[in-house]
């Protein structure tokens, strides 16, 4: 019997108002996510990507349809189990970095494990720093820090409580090509040591490229999927 | 997740706040250092009396009665000394004139005779040093100010009644005296033989007799109580004993302590409450302010109520240590008191730190600062996680159990601190209640006072006053806390104010034009025709005189009234014991005075029986109703009366009456004194007192306008400190006003260099924050006015029952101090905005 799909949506829709229409921003998807797969969902602005992404990582709410995540129905969920599923399985990597400012690179990366509690997370939040290049900036706070040292501490915390399922939101959108390009490396490697599954949101063709499969939207619905041969 | 995990994102928490974190610890602060120093000072107090019981009561066992005490109490002590020695020594009390029989001055006096050893434990200081022992039969210890009053020196003689003392000593401390307790003269000490010269032990004459008894060394306390019950019980005539014991410490001392407690303790609940507004002001500032790092929190995997708590640790940390500050400084107070006011402490008294009042004040404040904090902190639910990808998220809808539940929160909160702080369930429920009505009020005003900054007509009016009152109704200006917080305190302040100063109006002006002015007591029938030829002498008139009984009353309706009074405590307010054990004083009159009122029965109706017409609440306080029959002993002799009117006394009159008047013949053979009433200029009083007490040295004065004096003084001192702890309140209300204008700070900088840029003057642009915070205060200032006047008037009308006009002009003085005070307030905090530049609107 082979193991279910890490990410199954089901005609997920998504409407949203607008003035004093309701605007369609997602027209009954369906999608399947393998375990281990990494899959690419590329689109134009306003295809509805970010809200996909929202919605199978459990930030969202659908109008209409069903999200699963490891077996698990998770659109009907509250958000408490919500946010328990999301500790437990769900790392996240996003456009704007989302560093708590008052906290320090390591304080940043130790904050999902002080939620869980796990015990050695100094250790293992100070070799995951390290891992992505940071070992002597631990104690800088995200001010003192450039954007793509900021994206490496990012992609630290969102690897440090060991996720199933990384979502990452345009991970190399406010960054310049070179530093991109040393993320999307090094979020790349974090993710086959670990075999985590990635699911990355992107308008840049050449950063998709990196995954088995791409998920073209538009107008809120799936115009085509394409696999790396 | 770890309580040390949510300690270390408390501490990062507070990075880079400072402001926001001064502000929040001088809020709570203030309100903890008045909890404290209630606390610290009326604990100390109590300590050391409890400590100092036998020193203060100078015996392990007073018994005191308004006669001869019993000579079984002689058997009593002997049977003790099996154990060990006990001794007794006795002492004899009554309020009398000294006089100066050079000049004839003279002063209404407090005099004791005291026998040897007085008192057993302890000791009156005296100057020079020196014992009561050694007064011998001439020679007497004076209060300081008797010296004063009757002009004479330490050395030279005064007289007592029918004998002349030295005055030889100073009376420095008397342990055991509540210095802000009334008095009616100045101290005077004689031995029980000088005292037995003035012939002022006579018939008629208000004597408190009292033992003090020291028991072996070694019976317990417990032993000692027991025997002092059984005292209580069983000597003849005990139920009109007065039996105290040094382990009860005081317990008139300590009730009317407990009782001032529970007031001052609420008034400085109150700053820590609105300390706690000004907690919640800042807590809705800084979560806003963390939107963001919520969602990304939540994104994390964080739930609601996690969050919450990481916050909630945040904010009790931040509230414990400024309430340890706060705390500390409170403990100071006590120690500030003597040289503030030393006649609130009891003499002999010395202040010792009180430890556990810090630890609770702390607790206390952190609760406050927790209960007002959940609410703004449930804001978090409300943060969709969505937000970590786009900025314009839907809020998502909070559970209104969470919404309801953080009300309940703050109510509970308020209501289990005032419980804490009064010991009283019901005074507590009174407060929460008074504050969550006055607290609606004044949000229900800031409210309007925002709506009408909307609604006016902005065309037609000058800059300063359009844009003054635009910023009133600018979202999230914090109007509505800063309004509630400051009204509150104005309306501590002005209502004490207003009762105080109406009472002491009423006090001083109550005095009807024919009401008199003297009293005179202990007049034997024999001198009133003397008595009366000096009152004509100087000027008196209105003179009356009507005779006077005294008597115990032994029985209810045959029911023995030391049965019923073991049902009752002195301290109750409802039916108390000493209703029914006191000296009753009984007159008789055909026809009764104009400010008499039956109001069931009727007069003198039954010709078969001697009959007695009893005031309507002391009937209700003794129990007796129209048919009931009292039995009195008077001076011995059996009488016995029988209710047939209830009737109502206008005490405001303050003429002569009674709660007891019998019918005329009732108790014509009964020995009585006459008690004589006068009305005499006020300039004629001290002459007409000096030639009183030259010739009738035993009739006792009392001048009502000196009372009145008096009674104002004691009065005067209890309100100032309730003023100054509602004084804490204001300050707590204008910090909160102070921290809303320096919340704003930034966009106001950013306000005031637009308007610079367009021309506007500096002095309109302070105009017109002058004319926002001006208004809050108005505001605040007139619904805390009205609150004042509304509360000072129930209490005075109400509870006082001293009547009084409805001050109307309260509100209006209110807020017109609130809104200068506040103004002025509100410019100082925005003083740094009010110097921005106009070229930083290009830096933007």
């Amino acid at each position: 019997m082979t193991s279910a799909p890490a990410v199954r949506c089901v005609r997920l829709t998504k409407r949203l108002p607008s003035g004093a229409e309701m605007l369609t921003i997602l027209d009954g998807v369906d999608l399947e996510i393998l375990t281990g797969e990494s899959v690419a969902i590329l689109g134009p602005s306003g295809s509805g990507k970010s809200t996909l992404l929202g919605l199978m990582a459990g930030l969202d709410r659908p109008s209409d349809g069903e999200v699963w995540i490891a077996g698990a129905r998770i659109d009907r969920m509250s958000e408490d189990e919500l946010s328990l599923l999301r500790r437990r399985q769900i790392g996240f990597v996003f456009q704007s970095f989302q560093l708590l400012a008052n906290l320090t690179a390591l304080e940043n990366v130790l904050l999902p494990l002080e939620l869980t509690g796990v015990r050695g997370a100094r250790a293992r939040a100070t070799e995951l720093l390290r891992e992505v290049g940071l070992g002597d900036r631990t104690h800088h706070y995200p001010a003192q820090l450039s954007g793509g040292e900021q994206q490496r501490v990012a992609l630290a915390r969102a690897f440090a409580p060991e996720p199933s399922i990384l979502f990452a939101d345009e991970p190399t959108g406010n960054l310049d090509g070179a530093t991109g390009a040393s993320i999307l490396g090094l979020l790349a490697s974090l993710r086959e040591t670990r075999g985590t599954t990635l699911i990355l949101v992107t308008h840049d063709g050449e950063v998709a490229r990196a995954a088995q499969r791409r998920v073209h939207l538009r107008g809120g619905r799936v115009e085509r999927v394409e696999a790396t041969a | 997740m770890k309580a040390r995990a949510a300690i270390a994102f408390a501490l990062r928490e507070s990075r880079g706040a400072r402001g926001r974190l001064m502000f929040f610890a001088a809020c709570l602060a203030l309100g903890v250092a008045a909890i404290v120093g209630v606390a610290a000072l009326i604990g100390a107090i109590g300590d050391g009396i409890r400590s100092r019981s036998r020193e203060l009561l100078g015996a392990d066992v007073s018994i005191q009665a308004r006669r001869e005490l019993p000579a079984e109490l002689d058997e009593r002590i002997a049977a003790l000394a099996t154990s060990g020695p006990a001794r007794r020594t006795d002492s004899r009390e009554l309020t009398t004139m000294a006089r100066n029989p050079r000049s004839g001055e003279s002063e209404l006096v407090e005099l004791t005779g005291v026998g040897a050893g007085y008192p057993l434990y302890g000791a009156v200081q005296l100057d020079p040093p020196g014992v009561l022992d050694d007064l011998g039969d001439e020679r007497a210890a004076v209060g300081p100010e008797l010296l004063h009053e009757l002009g004479i020196a330490l050395g030279e003689r005064f007289q007592l009644g029918d004998a002349e003392f030295t005055a030889s000593a100073v009376v420095l401390d008397e342990p055991g005296r509540l210095g802000a307790a009334f008095q009616a003269g100045p101290r005077v000490f004689t031995s029980l033989a000088g005292l037995d010269r003035t012939g002022l032990l006579g018939f008629g004459s208000r004597v408190r007799y009292r033992a003090l008894v020291q028991v072996p060394l070694a019976m317990s306390p417990a032993a000692v109580d027991a025997w002092a019950a059984r005292l209580e019980k069983e000597l003849p005539g005990a139920e009109y004993l007065n039996v105290e014991t040094a382990s009860e410490a005081q317990p008139t001392i300590r009730r009317s302590l407990q009782r001032i407690e529970r007031y001052l303790a609420l008034a400085a609940l109150l700053s820590l409450v609105l300390g706690g507004v000004g907690v919640a002001q800042i807590v809705r500032a800084w979560v806003a302010t963390r939107t963001q790092a919520v969602a990304v929190m939540r994104a994390l995997g964080f739930r609601p109520r996690e969050v919450l708590f990481l916050f909630a640790t945040h904010v009790a940390l931040l509230a414990a240590v400024a309430s340890l500050a706060g705390a500390v400084a409170g403990t100071f107070l006590p120690f500030l008191l003597p040289a503030l006011a030393p006649e609130l402490l009891p003499r002999g008294i010395e202040l010792a730190w009180e430890p556990w009042s810090i630890v609770r004040g702390t607790l206390l404040g952190v609760a406050i600062a927790l209960a007002f904090a959940i609410p703004p902190l449930t804001a978090v639910w409300r943060v969709a996680p969505a937000r970590v990808l786009r900025a314009e998220v839907e809020p998502l809808p909070a559970p209104r159990l969470v919404t309801w539940g953080a009300f309940a929160f703050v109510a509970l909160g308020v209501l289990a601190s005032a419980w804490v702080q009064a010991g009283s369930f019901l005074l507590a429920l009174a407060f929460t209640g008074g504050v969550a009505v006055a607290a609606g009020l004044l949000a229900l005003g800031a409210f309007g006072l925002t709506r009408l900054a909307d609604l006016l007509p902005r065309a037609k009016l000058p800059v300063w006053l359009v844009h003054g009152t635009s910023a009133l109704a600018r979202p999230g200006a914090g109007t509505r806390g800063a309004v509630v917080a400051l009204g509150l305190g104005v309306l501590v302040v002005a209502a004490t104010a207003l009762i105080e100063q109406q009472l002491s109006y009423r006090l001083r002006t109550a005095l009807p034009a024919d009401a008199p002015t003297v009293f005179l007591l202990d007049v034997q029938p024999d001198q009133w025709a003397g008595v009366e030829a000096v009152l004509q002498r100087h000027g008196a008139d209105n003179v009356r005189a009507v005779p006077v009984v005294t008597a115990r009353l032994t029985s209810i309706d045959d029911v023995d009234v030391g049965r019923l009074a073991a049902t009752r405590g002195d301290g109750q307010l409802d039916r108390p014991r000493w209703v029914l054990t006191r000296e009753q004083r009984l007159t008789w009159m055909r026809e009764l005075p104009p400010d008499n009122q039956l109001v069931e029965g009727a007069l003198w109706s039954d010709p078969a029986t001697a009959e007695v017409s009893l005031e309507q609440d002391f009937a209700a306080d003794l129990g007796a109703r129209i048919g009931s029959v009292l039995r009195f002993d008077v001076q011995g002799v059996p009488v016995e009366l029988t209710v047939t009117s209830i009737r109502t006394v206008e005490w405001e009159s303050f003429s002569i009456n009674f709660f007891l008047v019998a019918e005329p013949g009732a108790l014509d053979a009964a020995p009585h004194a006459l008690l004589g009433a006068a009305r005499i200029d006020a300039e004629a009083e001290q002459p007409f007192q000096n030639e009183l007490a030259r010739t009738f040295a035993n009739v006792t004065p009392i001048r009502v306008r000196t009372v009145l004096e008096k009674v104002m003084d004691v009065l005067g001192k209890l309100a100032v400190g309730v003023r100054m702890l509602g004084g804490f309140t204001i300050v707590v209300g204008l910090l909160i006003l102070a921290g809303v204008a320096s919340a704003g700070a930034v966009h106001r900088a950013r306000e005031v260099a637009l308007l610079k840029a367009l021309g506007v003057r500096r002095i309109t642009i302070a105009g017109l924050f002058a004319t926002e915070f001006g208004l809050m205060g108005l505001v605040s200032g007139l619904v805390g006015g009205v609150a004042a006047a509304v509360l000072a008037w129930v209490f005075l009308d109400r509870i006082a029952e001293a009547g009084g006009p409805f001050a109307w002009w309260a509100p209006v003085v209110a807020a017109l101090a609130t809104a200068i005070l506040a103004a002025a307030c509100g410019l100082l905090a925005s003083a740094r905005a009010l110097s921005a530049r106009p070229i930083e609107t290009l830096r933007g």
